[in-house]
This record gives C-alpha cells, sequence and structure tokens, in this order.
C-alpha cells in the first residue's frame, strides 16, 4: 500500500529522487530501532513478571 | 548526502543521531561503576533484575545528557567539540530530545522501582535531577565550581547499583561515591585545560576560563592528591582486601605523577601550556583507565 500511496512528507516535498531514497532509508533505520526497543521492552517487562512472580510471589 | 538537504525535522535524523543524544562514551563509565556498585553488594538478586538494573541506569544517564544536549544546545554549537552533535547541527529540534529525555527519565525510574526497590528507583531520580537541574541549569554556566558540585550526579551509580541489590545503602557505596565525586575535578579539568577556548567561546565559566590555567593546574594537583586517601579507604576501613588496597596506591601514586606533569608543564606567564597541553590530555586519558581498574579492582577483591 505504502508503494501506490506515499506519505506526506515525501509527496509534498520537492526532493531530487536520491535525496528521497535517503529520506527513506533513515526513517526505516529509525523505525527498526524503534521496532526493536519496543519489542525489547516488553519482552524484559514480561521477564521481570515472571521472575518477581515466582521468586517473591508479589509484583511490588 | 549533506544533512543540512534534510534538516528541519525528523527528515534528517539517522538512528544513531537519537542513540548519540544519549551520550554513549559518558553512559559507559556510569554503567560500569553502577555495575560495580551491584556486583560488590553481598546480597545477589535474579540476573534478569540485575541486567534491567544497570539498564535503568544507562537509560537514566542517557536520559540526563538527552535533556542536558537540549538546554544547552545553544553552547554546543560553538564549541568545535560538540558542534556537530544532533541538535547544533539541526539533525534533531530541541523540543524532540526534551520529550525523548523526559519519557527516557520516567521509563528507567519506574522500571527500577518495579524491578528492584523504591530506594534505588528514589536515587535514580535524584540523579537525573541532580544532573538536569542542580548541574546543567544552575551550576554549569554560574559558577567554576560547576563540575567540583556538579561531579556528584555522575557519583550516584554505584550506590543505586548497591540499593538495587540490597534495598540499603552502607558506607562502602558512599566511599566509591566519594572516589568519583574527588576524582572528577582532575579528571574534567585536565580536559578543560586543553578544551578551555572551547568553554570560553561559550562563554561557560570552567576554571581555566575564569582562573586561568595556571591556578587550574594547582587544583588538578590537589585534587589528585586528595584523592589518593580516599581511594584507599575502603581498604582502610577494611571493606576491600589487599588486592584493593594495593592497586588503589599504585594507581593513585601513578595519577598524582601525572597531575604532576600537568602542574609542572612548559608554560608562559599565564599559565597556558608550550607543549600543546600533552601532560593533561595524558592525564585525561589516565584518568579514565584509573577509575576502571580501581572499581575493576574492588570487584575483583570480593570475590578473592
Amino acid at each position: 500500500m505504502s508503494d501506490q500511496m506515499p506519505r506526506n512528507e515525501i509527496r509534498e516535498s520537492n526532493w531530487t529522487p536520491q535525496e528521497r531514497a535517503e529520506f527513506t532509508r533513515r526513517r526505516r533505520g529509525r523505525n527498526l530501532l524503534l521496532l526493536a526497543a519496543l519489542g525489547g521492552f516488553s519482552l524484559l517487562i514480561y521477564a521481570i513478571a515472571i521472575v518477581k512472580l515466582h521468586e517473591y510471589g508479589q509484583m511490588w | 548526502m549533506s544533512d543540512s538537504t534534510l534538516s528541519g525535522g525528523l527528515g534528517a535524523s539517522t538512528a544513531a543521531d537519537w542513540f548519540s543524544l544519549l551520550k554513549p562514551r559518558v553512559m559507559s563509565l556510569v554503567v560500569f561503576t553502577g555495575a560495580i556498585g551491584l556486583i560488590v553488594a553481598p546480597t545477589r538478586i535474579n540476573p534478569v533484575l540485575s541486567f534491567t538494573a544497570i539498564l535503568c541506569i544507562a537509560l537514566a544517564a542517557g536520559a540526563s545528557g538527552a535533556i542536558n544536549m537540549w538546554y544547552d544546545a545553544d553552547i554546543d554549537a560553538v564549541m568545535h567539540r560538540t558542534a556537530s552533535r544532533p541538535i547544533p547541527a539541526g539533525r534533531i529540534t530541541a523540543r524532540d530530545a526534551l520529550g525523548y529525555g523526559i519519557v527516557l527519565s520516567v521509563i528507567s525510574v519506574l522500571l527500577m522501582a518495579m524491578a528492584t526497590n523504591l530506594l534505588a528507583a528514589a536515587l535514580l531520580a535524584l540523579s537525573i535531577f541532580y544532573y538536569v537541574f542542580i548541574y546543567t541549569m544552575w551550576l554549569k554556566r554560574s559558577t567554576p565550581q560547576n563540575i567540583v558540585i556538579g561531579g556528584a550526579a555522575g557519583a550516584f551509580p554505584p550506590v543505586i547499583g548497591w540499593a538495587a541489590a540490597t534495598g540499603q545503602v552502607s558506607l562502602l557505596p558512599v566511599l566509591l561515591f566519594a572516589i568519583v565525586f574527588f576524582w572528577t575535578p582532575s579528571h574534567f579539568w585536565s580536559l578543560a585545560l586543553f578544551a578551555s577556548g572551547d568553554y570560553e567561546r561559550a562563554g561557560v565559566p570552567m576554571l581555566p576560563v575564569a582562573k586561568g590555567p595556571r591556578h587550574t593546574r594547582l587544583n588538578v594537583m590537589v585534587y589528585a592528591l586528595v584523592l589518593l586517601p580516599i581511594a584507599l579507604s575502603p581498604y582502610l576501613f577494611g571493606l576491600c582486601g589487599l588486592v584493593y588496597g594495593a592497586t588503589a596506591l599504585l594507581l593513585s601514586l601513578i595519577y598524582c605523577y601525572y597531575c604532576w606533569r600537568v602542574l609542572t608543564d612548559q608554560q608562559d606567564q599565564a599559565g597556558h601550556s608550550l607543549t600543546n597541553n600533552a601532560p593533561a590530555r595524558a592525564a585525561f586519558k589516565f584518568s579514565i583507565l584509573y577509575l576502571f581498574i580501581l572499581f575493576g579492582a574492588c570487584a575483583v577483591d570480593r570475590f578473592i
């Protein structure tokens, strides 16, 4: 879907194709970092909950 | 592709820029001293909780760094050493950096409270508060003693690590706090001696700018001498063994020698170096090694 409907910031700019490609590359990098951070955070919360409930019988 | 082409918002930033907002080099030292606090504590906690505590210390240090970069964007822009940071270079807006720092601060404190205990979380929150409000916003631009008092912010991690493991604070983490506290002035002023042009341009009253390099050299030496008995104190109080004591004595004597070379560097009447501040650069590099080895010895000593 994103191929047919480019996002506003790309469509409305007057960047060259190289600039647009660079923008897309940087955005993908940021999004992947955010995905990794959120995934890691979720796993960490899960692991903490398991450990605390197993070892202490309570979260707080 | 020049960054200026894509400047003016999110389009210019890379993942590396967001990571660099966390001041990773400062973070590494903070993480290390925090981990040592956790390791030397007499109580063992689950590795998952230990990892989380260290992660929280790292996140809090990084968040403080991001907020510091937001507040200091104006002076970073005129200093050569910091002009290429993401905010002055226009790759990340100051407002985005502030939001990033606040969110990470809140997450780090809440996560610490959830994984360990309220004391560790409170100390972590205090360290963020101290770095942001006491050092960055108040002291840094108002007094040449900025890094002496502000150095406390960087000294918190071993206490936080200890508190995360034990739920309390005792003498050893306080001594580790004191070591980092009294190490900071000579470490930072060695840097300031060869970066004083930057600070002068930015109007930051670092000691070499406010009192001159000669006065700064003397203070570097004095703080190195003050640090020696404090570095030895965990051994003298019987909290660490001979391995730590011998390491602390040897390292501190070597550090005093480096600082002595800073004091006696070839200089003009005003105290400006005629050797491109080679002794100050060497003392700065050794000061980092000093802290790593000293804290490392403290951990090794606990396992012997």
